[in-house]
């Protein structure tokens, strides 16, 4: 194809992105614009034997968390083990007192992950970089990127076979009905958003949609004698399962933060007493907290009595002593980050930081070390992009987020997932509200 | 249905058909004066304000009455509320909320709107004239409601829909012939020389020029124009058929039969219905044109009110 005939279908694209309205909010400005998040039309390709063990490696890992998250609002049974400190868990940011002892609706609390994976171009080998068992989100943006590549590429899908993925919402959809307390045949299932100005709100209506439930915000709940109803014209109509994609600090200000709007007041309550299905979980948190990361290797032998198909990246717990030492003799060679945060903040990049700034984060890290890991840097894989200034291909770095539903019984991955690509030439960022882009993620069938 | 998607759906409706009758004033305003003296020029565009609802805005904003400035400020301004941009801007808004409940269609069709009217530079518009622009913002608005009407259910939610564009185009037709009327006592010395051309534009900016014609056979005549504006039962601007269209679109809501009511917003609606049946223009003349109006657009906000209070705002009962 010629260049200017790739131009034309390029700028078609980000035309179709523009009218469908597929942008995000970036908040930087002030006046939170909406804008498109950049996408590369050239595909990124994963070998289906490569992506097989992928999904094993997924599937291991999310059944592992699951049963982790089960047993820490639970029997505690890893704690009495020893295989992880009591203090490490409680002191969590995220570990919610408050689910101790909550039977959740089938054993599942992590309904949904986004786990990321970063090529390691020393290696080639895939490795876990975050688990993301809150409310992981981009989904809407893979199922849309293939559904512009099919229109603008027609002819390269009919010669390659690549592995469909819409049967997404489905999956997800028959995973909500299946936690409704009162039976499945009329459950009514609800999606939660924070509402229009939050940065991920065209995939929660988009998701809405494609399931054809109703998509909600707090103001449009109440709970009432521990039920939760949806307002509607018509007077009170009960809720069975509701899809957040709230945090859990907001979702209930008589429990959690009492500033709160954007939640229902009394929600837990009806959680708790299990008059309504949460997916996911309250709670997972804990799970996400990158000090707790480093012990997912140790969950999946301990529960699962498998060795980890999957690597993790190498992990300094700054609360252990012994970890602490060597981080802030090394912190010029590490990234260390906050355990907490997410979406590249809080973070730093030993390697290209200045004296100053690694002064400033071994202070911070001394004076709380629980608060922070360390990790080598991966040097990530790169694939061929496209380059709009001069118009050729060009190697850039890229991550990779799967989707992976659990309906407490078998893990299902859509074939492929999130590629996120930094569109700057070297950059290493691959977060779209730092200048990100994403591309199309195939996995071809059969072998190759 | 969410009380906040029937609202959000009502008002979608409201404001697009608010960005249309803007259009059509404002353009039909401007190509009369063409064909005006320059002595009535300032006469001209005073009554367009007054419309707008928003004097006091305009007086702030601008010290002089003129084609410019008002083409601006109905047009562009986004300080101005009622402005056609900031119309589509919050019908857009109100469409984004609710996406997942309207079609695909509909809501690539007004964000792509959104984005085209966006682009409209105030600058380059104003040295056009406002016939371009208008022209774009009526042909905006007739795509919006041919692609609802042919890709959405026709359920409760789009009852919604109908409600409020009907309300807001039975709201402007009564602004609309009030102030063109009152404005042509207070010019004309007497009554009986009425100025053609200013009801040939009033007929025109409702798209009813040509079917007066069929209808009268006969020159315009300010009676028969308001006549037509306000009883006509097929025109679908005419203040009759947009409040029966409301009435209607209320009734499906709530399920009510003919002869009652389900709430204040129908029993209003079916009163004003009823009056407009059976009413004639000479009797609505002897009464006066401008009270007769004003007790409408009275009961077409009680109307607005109620159905807020009916299906929108939830007082939860302890």
């Amino acid at each position: 194809m010629a260049p200017e005939q790739f131009e034309e279908r390029r700028k078609l694209a980000d035309l179709s992105f523009l009218i469908q309205g597929i942008t995000f909010t970036v908040y930087s400005d002030g006046r939170g614009t909406e804008r498109l998040f950049p996408f590369d039309l050239i595909p990124r390709i994963i070998p289906n034997s490569e992506w097989r063990r992928i999904d094993r490696g997924l599937t291991q890992r999310v059944l592992a968390l699951n049963l982790f998250l089960q047993d820490i609002y639970g029997k505690q049974c890893i704690l009495r083990d020893r295989k992880i400190s009591r203090s490490l868990v409680y002191s969590c940011a995220h570990f919610h007192r408050e689910m101790v002892g909550v039977e959740v609706p089938k054993g599942i609390f992590t309904h949904i992950c986004g786990i990321d994976l970063v090529r390691d171009s020393k290696t080639g080998e895939f490795l876990v970089l975050e688990d993301n068992v809150r409310t992981p989100s981009g989904i809407s943006y893979v199922l849309e990127n293939r559904l512009v590549m099919t229109r603008i590429f027609p002819e390269v899908f009919q010669a390659c076979e690549v592995l469909p993925l819409s049967h997404y919402p489905a999956e997800l959809c028959r995973i909500l009905r299946s936690l409704s307390p009162r039976g499945e045949d009329d459950a009514q299932i609800v999606l939660l958003s924070p509402g229009i100005y939050n940065s991920a709100y065209f995939e929660h209506s988009f998701l809405a949609q494609q399931m054809g439930i109703e998509l909600v915000e707090g103001r449009d709940l109440i709970v009432d004698g521990g039920i939760v109803y949806t307002k509607t014209i018509h007077g009170l109509k009960r809720v069975d399962v509701i899809y957040r994609r709230v945090d859990d600090e907001f979702l209930d200000s008589l429990t959690f933060r009492p500033d709160s709007l954007l939640g229902v007041p009394g929600l837990m309550g009806a959680y708790r007493a299990g008059n309504v299905a949460l997916a996911n979980a309250v709670g997972n948190g804990v799970a996400d907290d990158k000090a707790i990361y480093a012990y997912v290797p140790e969950f999946i032998r301990y529960y699962l009595g498998e060795e980890p198909i999957l690597q993790t990246v190498d992990t300094y717990v700054c609360a252990k002593a012994t970890d602490l030492a060597y981080v802030l003799d090394h912190m010029s060679e590490l990234v260390v980050k906050a355990v907490g945060e997410s979406g590249g903040y809080g973070m730093l990049m030993g390697p290209t930081a200045d004296r100053h700034t690694i002064q400033q984060f071994r202070n911070r890290v001394s004076a709380n070390p629980r608060n922070y890991i360390a990790q080598p840097v991966i040097p990530l894989s790169r694939v061929p992009s496209y380059d709009p200034s001069s118009r050729r291909l060009a190697g850039r770095h890229v991550d990779l987020r799967p989707y992976c539903l659990f309906d407490g019984q078998k893990v299902t991955i859509v074939p492929g997932g999130l590629t996120r690509v930094a569109l700057q030439r070297d950059s290493l960022v691959v977060n779209s509200s730092q200048g990100g882009g994403s591309k199309d993620t195939w996995i071809l069938r059969g072998e190759g | 249905m969410l009380s906040r998607i029937a609202e959000s759906l009502f008002w979608l409706a409201r404001y697009i058909e608010r960005a249309e009758d803007t259009a059509r004033i404002l353009d039909v305003n401007y190509q009369m004066l063409l064909e005006q003296s320059q002595d009535s020029y300032h006469l001209r565009w005073e009554p367009l304000i007054v419309m707008a609802g928003e004097e006091q805005l305009f007086r702030r904003l601008y010290s002089e009455v003129n084609a410019e400035n008002v083409f601006e400020f109905l047009a562009f301004r986004h300080d101005n509320p009622g402005s056609i941009v900031q119309c589509i801007a919050k019908a857009r808004e109100n469409a984004r909320t609710i996406r997942d409940r309207i079609s695909r269609e509909m809501w690539e069709d007004i964000n792509g709107f959104y984005h085209m009217v966006s682009r409209f530079s105030p600058r380059d518009e104003l040295v056009a004239g406002p016939h371009r622009f208008c022209d774009k913002i009526k042909f905006g608005t007739h795509r919006f409601h041919g692609v609802t009407d042919a890709t959405s259910p026709h359920d409760e939610g789009w009852q919604f829909l109908r409600v409020g564009w009907s309300l807001e185009r039975a709201e402007m037709t009564s602004r609309l012939v009030d102030v063109q009327y009152q404005n042509l006592l207070d010019e004309l010395p007497t009554v009986g020389a009425p100025d053609n051309h200013q009801w040939m534009a009033v007929l025109r900016s409702v798209g009813a020029f040509e079917a007066y014609h069929r209808q009268y056979h006969s020159s315009i005549e300010p009676e028969k124009v308001a006549g037509m504006l306000i009883l006509n039962s097929q025109h679908p601007r005419s203040i009759r058929f947009s409040t029966t269209e409301v009435q209607s679109g209320l009734r499906a809501i709530s399920g009510t039969g003919q002869g009652s009511y389900a709430n204040e917003a129908e029993r209003l609606a079916g009163k004003v219905v009823e009056r407009l049946s059976y009413d004639r223009i000479e009797e609505i003349f002897k009464q006066g044109l401008h009270s007769y109006l004003h007790e409408l657009s009275q009961m077409f906000g009680l109307m607005g009110r109620d159905i807020a209070r009916n299906y929108f705002y939830y007082a939860m009962v302890a």
